[in-house]
């Protein structure tokens, strides 16, 4: 129950904001114009990488909004309540996680066939690269939370979460671009998605308690 | 056994640990230093050249011990993280942070060893090869554990849980990123250049004896200057404690 309310409270909080839900949208329109640029619009060059530039920038864009997740949670105290709420942390944590998701992973993956059309992404890809996002967008909200947690009484956060972060990414980015190349290059790309979905349930049962952790730390 | 009880809770409490290391520095750096001068003259001079590199091969020397303590030294970080992490021993913490900086360097060591070995032999500075990229990961990790820590340099005990969590973390994915890492380059380039065959291409005793010289030479190494730093790092956290004092007034 109490579950329901704090997902149900911060995906309003979040829409009231309409901002933090275009903005990473904004934000990867504007770099995918930074390729063509600087590359030179041919449509060979631009679909042979088409399938890593979708996806990292999807990644980017979800980095750069998973700063805030606690922070003003933090900095106004309510965090300290959830953790006295009787609801145990790490399922708190899952809610935060779920609802940053839900307005944050899922305009990513919506959006993600536009960034496609721009880079002439081939027709069959679309499906995998939508699956694809599907499976991995809700691990970075996961690990996110993980980094989050980590810096949220920080000032400047933002940087350290990177690093934090980008080198746990490394395998899901490896998985998930690898699912949509090997479809471009007309394989099946089902054992890149059954190890996308491997790390997807790893950090769904380990990235709570993690991120329970640390806010504990930080609240002491 | 009593002995070995008595050593064990010695070394956990951070007087007797500053005491008992005392006595081990100097030792440390002699076998450090004899062990690296005598591997090195030993592999650069006296060690036959390889029959099909020649003289360049000669990089191994430091280039593999050095890998190996960036491997080893990091799983001494995770371990001391899980330790700190539950039991909040402050010379686990001293430890843990006292290793980072020398498994960053000794990892930033094997990467620009490897790339000044690879220049001749592959004919390329860098090459995304499994191997190396996760060496570049691996040096991220490191600069996670310290970044974090000095992100709260106001409150010791607080950053080095908190860099403790970050070496847990990273040390459960450590054999993800690895594993991937070396799927993602099978799919990219077919069969991944191993020039050594994984080590086991040796078989000369005359160029296994300073490899393996060099890899104990490191592992003293490591031992000194953790210990120093981590004596160190005790003497600067626990300042206001009566122990410290008085060492300072004794030396």
């Amino acid at each position: 129950m109490k579950f329901w309310i704090l997902l149900q409270r911060d995906v309003l909080v979040a829409w009231r904001k309409k901002s933090n839900i275009y903005q990473p949208l904004v934000f990867q329109l504007l770099i995918v114009t930074m390729f063509p640029l600087g590359l030179g619009a041919g449509a060979q060059t631009l679909q042979k990488i088409a399938p890593a530039v979708v996806w990292i920038l999807a990644l980017i864009s979800t980095l750069i909004t998973l700063e805030n997740i606690f922070k003003d949670d933090y900095e106004d105290g309510s965090l300290a309540l959830y953790a006295l709420s009787g609801l145990p942390l790490p399922m708190a944590v899952l809610a935060k996680a779920t609802a940053h998701w839900l307005t944050t992973g899922l305009p990513v993956i919506l959006f993600a066939p536009v960034i496609g059309v721009l880079l002439h992404l081939p027709g069959d890809a679309y499906g995998v690269l939508m699956l694809s996002l599907l499976i991995a967008t809700p691990i970075f909200s996961l690990l996110g939370t993980v980094g989050s947690a980590l810096i949220m009484n920080l000032k400047n956060g933002g940087m350290l979460l990177s690093v934090l972060i980008m080198p746990l990414l490394a395998p899901v980015l490896i998985f998930g671009a690898g699912a949509v190349l090997e479809t471009t290059l007309g394989n099946t790309p089902a054992g890149h998605l059954s190890l996308l979905a491997g790390c997807l349930v790893l950090s769904l049962t380990l990235a709570p308690l993690a991120a329970a952790a640390a806010i504990k730390v930080n609240l002491e | 056994m009593n002995k070995i009880v008595k050593f064990y809770h010695e070394m956990g409490s951070p007087p007797s640990f500053y005491r008992i290391t005392g006595y081990w520095l100097k030792p440390l750096l002699i076998l450090a230093l004899g062990l690296t001068i005598y591997g090195l003259i030993d592999g650069l001079f006296y060690a036959p050249p390889d029959y099909q590199q020649g003289d360049s091969y000669r990089i191994m020397f430091v280039h593999v011990p050095a890998a190996w303590m960036s491997m080893f030294i990091y799983a001494v970080i995770g371990i001391c993280g899980i330790i700190a992490f539950v039991w909040r021993m402050k010379v686990a913490e001293a430890v843990m942070m006292a290793s980072a900086p020398i498994g960053a360097l000794f990892t930033a060591l094997t990467l620009l060893t490897g790339m000044l070995w690879g220049k001749p032999m592959w004919g390329t500075y860098w090459d995304w090869d499994a191997r190396m990229t996760s060496e570049l990961i691996l040096l991220f990790l490191y600069i996670g554990v310290m970044g974090i820590y000095s992100a709260y340099d106001d409150d010791p005990r607080k950053a080095a849980r908190l860099a403790a969590l970050v070496a847990i973390i990273g040390l459960i994915n450590l054999p993800i990123i690895r594993y991937s890492v070396e799927w993602w380059t099978s799919i990219h380039q077919g069969a991944s250049i191993s020039i050594m065959g994984g080590n086991s291409g040796i078989k000369e005793w005359s160029m296994l004896r300073p490899l393996l010289v060099m890899a104990l030479a490191t592992k003293f190494y490591y031992l000194y200057s953790m210990l120093h730093r981590a004596r160190n790092y005790l003497l600067r956290t626990e300042q206001k404690k009566s122990w410290v004092t008085k060492q300072l007034i004794e030396s």
